[in-house]
């Protein structure tokens, strides 16, 4: 008798682990495919969204968007707006403040005085574009926006004799040969006071990079010294591939200008001295400033223009009372190019460059949420064209609606 | 012992069977979960190629190898490391049927194969040819129809955020225009009043006429209808329920008897009345002036009208099917007209289907993919017998407003033709065809 009932006991307990184990088995299968099924959904998304992105005439230079799109509305297909871009909060380093507009700035910089600083007050920020495009709750996004072309230039001459230039231009997947470059070279001098200091006679030009994607360039009657600096602008392109480099040797001094953009919708930049930024400084020296405008034009020629608005040259001085408010400068229109401004005085003397238009100093971006820890993230790609300058769109998007990770 | 040796052999079964599932049941590849839209790759990366023309140029000049090198070196270094490819040309002929014949001018590939590949095409013409293409005019039974745009300047727009209804009527007169005999800008609402009495404002024909609102969820409204000392104030006030909703059933009677095709491009139709003028001490509930809320009672008195059922102050609802889709027939004509707004757009004012038993309507073209019980983007025709007589094209779209998509429905509801005058010149077309592939990671 007991041992029928130690066979009944082993046999329900033998049963009940196996049940047991084996609905945690199939289950995990079950879930697994599921996930996988959510996954495939995900990346589906992925692309519409995407493509919702580029397509769609969104943010407008004016006043609060009622939708997140990037196009050109004046263009048709993956051509995104440059001043659209702009307005998204896609800062790559701390914001900035500046005390006399009272206002906090966004800040992507490719060097310590190439800045494209936007008032975090016209933006749009990553919770806005989620609630925008209807996945707020749902989905979490990062747009990134990449030059397809790298176009690095160094100077290669020494203090002393003509100036030489080195360039590298290389796509996404291999080096660019055979392109053409087209450059623009303005030459500053700075022996003088302003407004003697104005640029000088600018040199245009053409070359092509060899095998492996280089050039070299030699201006036999130009030799930068203290008294002579310059700025250098070239854009490189190939069968419809466009990238865009420049150049500028370091300042000499500590002070310098900072231009801060003010809100699109004014159509203008304010200049600081580098003194009051974040601080108001009652200490610096007052710097003469003159001011071009670069822009590419249909057949990739680069020109030359000046500003012809309110400031186009001017001083910038620091510290409070009348006579220190901050310079504005108005930029005429909304035709996108590179604003040069060269300054001196005292010592301090250089030129700073800023972009009119998101991609008119090939600025990367990366907007919207991290992907960190989120188990699966979809990603797809578009190739896509800023103002004539090739880049490339991608989009990373996951679930935030529970876990979904798999595989 | 007996049920310890069954309790195992289950245990072996339910072994046996979960190791046959998971022999059958595949989980795909992460890369074919998650795969690279290489379809849309491919077509951007053609478009960025062709931007000034380069691959048009190189497509035909298949011989010229530094021609050929460039792309294929633009090609290389625009695509990431780990992409496969292969640039097809073919020559577009016409077989002695008529149908496309393609045959194979170049290639360039950096693979031997493409293995889960996707590809995309450009159609590319030679830069010796010049298209002449002449649109064909759109008419009803051999007369042409006659194009209004609402571009009253005593108007305001709502819905219409970031444009002006001025703005979207020059747009949209650029779009439609070449495809009418007649396109006429109505300046102001003195000239709509002379419409609505069917008087011609540049000797052109009335009836049969395409009416756009560029106004929005707004709809210009007369003084003759809008003021009290008006001649037509009982054709547009209705007294009773204090309420514009009787100009909305007029327009709605003067659509069906001049047998117009009236479009809302935006948003709830007749949701409100404008005139700067009359009415500019009244304002939307949002604080626009010059512009009165009829909310929608407005849609219905239309419908009603359109329909000749007597009027009556009744409410209407819209539906919100959220992301709609273009059809696929509707993204084919996307490219015969060379009109591309984005394939989904957000409808939260689609107008229920139940229209068209309600108010003997027929759907002759639907912009997007079905929604039921909703329909986002559609031109209703109305029955009368077996003819049709008043039309209504409502584009429940939320703001912002894309004209496109007006113009769109126009061209895909009439599909006038684009007569090409040198389409069938040999040689004159080529194929490109960009494969890509990914080798890695899949």
């Amino acid at each position: 008798m007991s041992g029928v009932s130690i066979d009944h006991l082993i046999s329900i307990v033998v049963l009940f682990a196996a049940v047991l184990l084996f609905i945690g088995l199939f289950n995990q299968t079950l879930s697994v495919a599921v996930d996988y099924q959510r996954n495939t959904s995900t990346a589906k998304t992925c692309g519409d969204l995407l493509d919702t992105m580029l397509l769609t005439p969104g943010i407008p230079i004016k006043g609060t968007p009622v939708a997140f799109g990037l196009q050109d509305p004046s263009l048709t297909q993956y051509q995104l707006s440059p001043f659209s871009l702009m307005r998204l909060d896609s800062s790559t380093e701390a914001p900035i403040s500046y005390q006399k507009t009272d206002l906090t700035y966004s800040t992507i910089t490719t060097s310590p005085h190439n800045y494209l600083l936007y008032p975090y007050t016209d933006m749009i920020n990553y919770s806005t574009a989620l609630t925008l495009l209807g996945i707020s709750g749902t989905y979490g996004f990062q747009l990134s926006l990449t030059p397809t072309l790298n176009v690095s230039i160094a100077q290669t001459s020494p203090s002393t004799g003509p100036l030489s230039l080195s360039l590298g231009v290389t796509g996404t997947g291999f080096p660019l040969a055979n392109a053409n470059v087209n450059y623009l070279l303005i030459p500053v001098l700075l022996n003088t006071n302003y407004p003697d200091f104005e640029t000088i006679a600018h040199q245009t030009g053409t070359v092509k990079t060899n095998s492996v994607g280089s050039a070299s360039i030699t201006f036999s009657n130009f030799s930068p010294n203290p008294n002579l600096t310059y700025a250098f602008v070239a854009y490189a392109y190939l069968d419809g591939i466009t990238g865009i480099g420049y150049y500028e040797p370091s300042p000499v001094g500590n002070q310098s200008i900072v231009p801060f953009l003010d809100p699109l919708s004014t159509q203008s930049v304010t200049l600081a001295h580098s003194d009051d930024v974040p601080h108001t400084s009652t200490n610096a020296n007052t710097l003469y400033y003159n001011t071009t405008f670069i822009l590419e034009s249909q057949n990739y020629a680069i020109q030359e223009t000046s500003l012809g608005s309110s400031n186009p040259s001017g001083n910038v001085t620091s510290g409070t009372g009348t006579g220190n408010s901050p310079i504005s400068i108005s930029m005429d229109s909304y035709t996108p190019g590179i604003l040069v401004i060269a300054y001196d005085n005292a010592g301090n003397s250089g030129v700073v460059m800023m972009p009119w238009g998101f991609s008119s100093l090939g600025f990367s971006m990366t907007f919207g949420g991290t992907p960190l820890n989120h188990g699966w993230v979809a990603t797809d790609l578009r190739q896509v064209q800023i103002n004539g300058v090739s880049y490339q769109a991608k989009l990373s998007l996951w679930s935030v609606q529970g876990h979904q990770e798999s595989g | 012992m007996m049920r310890t040796v069954e309790v195992l052999l289950v245990v072996f079964l339910l072994g046996a069977a979960y190791v046959a599932t998971s022999s059958y049941i595949t989980l795909p590849s992460p890369s074919s979960v998650s795969p690279l839209d290489l379809n849309q790759l491919a077509y951007t990366t053609l478009q960025e190629l062709d931007a000034r023309y380069d691959l048009s140029s190189a497509a035909f000049q298949t011989n010229n190898l530094t021609a050929w090198g460039n792309l294929q070196i633009a090609l290389a270094a625009s695509l990431p490391p780990n992409m496969v490819y292969n640039l097809t040309v073919y020559n577009v002929n016409t077989n002695s049927n008529g149908a496309p014949l393609y045959s194979s001018v170049a290639s360039i590939s950096n693979a031997a194969n493409l293995v889960s590949s996707d590809a995309s095409s450009y159609l590319e013409a030679s830069s010796n040819v010049t298209y002449i293409s002449t649109p064909q005019q759109i008419s009803t039974n051999g007369v042409p129809v006659t194009l209004y745009i609402l571009d009253c300047s005593d108007t305001n727009g709502w819905w219409t955020t970031g444009y002006t209804p001025s703005s979207l009527a020059q747009t949209v007169y650029s779009l439609l225009s070449p495809y009418f005999k007649t396109t006429v800008m109505v300046q102001n609402t003195n000239q709509l009043n002379q419409l609505l009495n069917g008087q011609s404002l540049k000797g052109e024909a009335v009836n049969n006429a395409i009416i756009i609102n560029t106004c929005g969820e707004a709809v210009p409204i007369p003084t003759n209808f809008s003021s009290k000392s008006g001649l037509n104030y009982t054709q547009g006030y209705d007294s009773k329920d204090s309420s514009y909703a009787t100009y909305d059933y007029t327009l709605g009677k003067i659509t069906q008897l001049y047998n117009w095709t009236w479009v809302s491009i935006v948003g709830y139709p007749f949701y409100y009345v404008t005139n700067t003028g009359s009415l500019s001490n009244s304002q939307n509930n949002f604080g626009i002036y010059g512009m009165n809320m009829v909310q929608g009672y407005g849609l219905s008195a239309f419908l009603e009208g359109l329909d000749n059922q007597p009027y009556s102050y009744t409410g209407s609802s819209t539906g919100q099917p959220g992301v709609v889709y273009l059809t696929s027939q509707v993204q084919s004509l996307c490219n015969y007209y060379g009109l591309y707004p984005s394939i989904s757009q957000t409808s939260t004012r689609a107008l229920p289907a139940s229209i068209t038993t309600q108010y003997h309507l027929v759907v002759t073209n639907s912009l997007f993919t079905t929604t039921s019980p909703n329909n986002p983007g559609a031109v209703y025709r109305h029955l009368n017998g077996a003819n049709y007589q008043g039309g209504f094209f409502a584009l429940g779209m939320a703001r912002i407003p894309d004209i496109r998509l007006a113009a769109l429905g126009i061209l895909c509801d009439y599909q006038p033709a684009r007569y090409g005058s040198l389409y069938t010149a040999a040689g004159s077309n080529r194929l490109v065809v960009l494969q890509l592939g990914i080798v890695g990671g899949g």
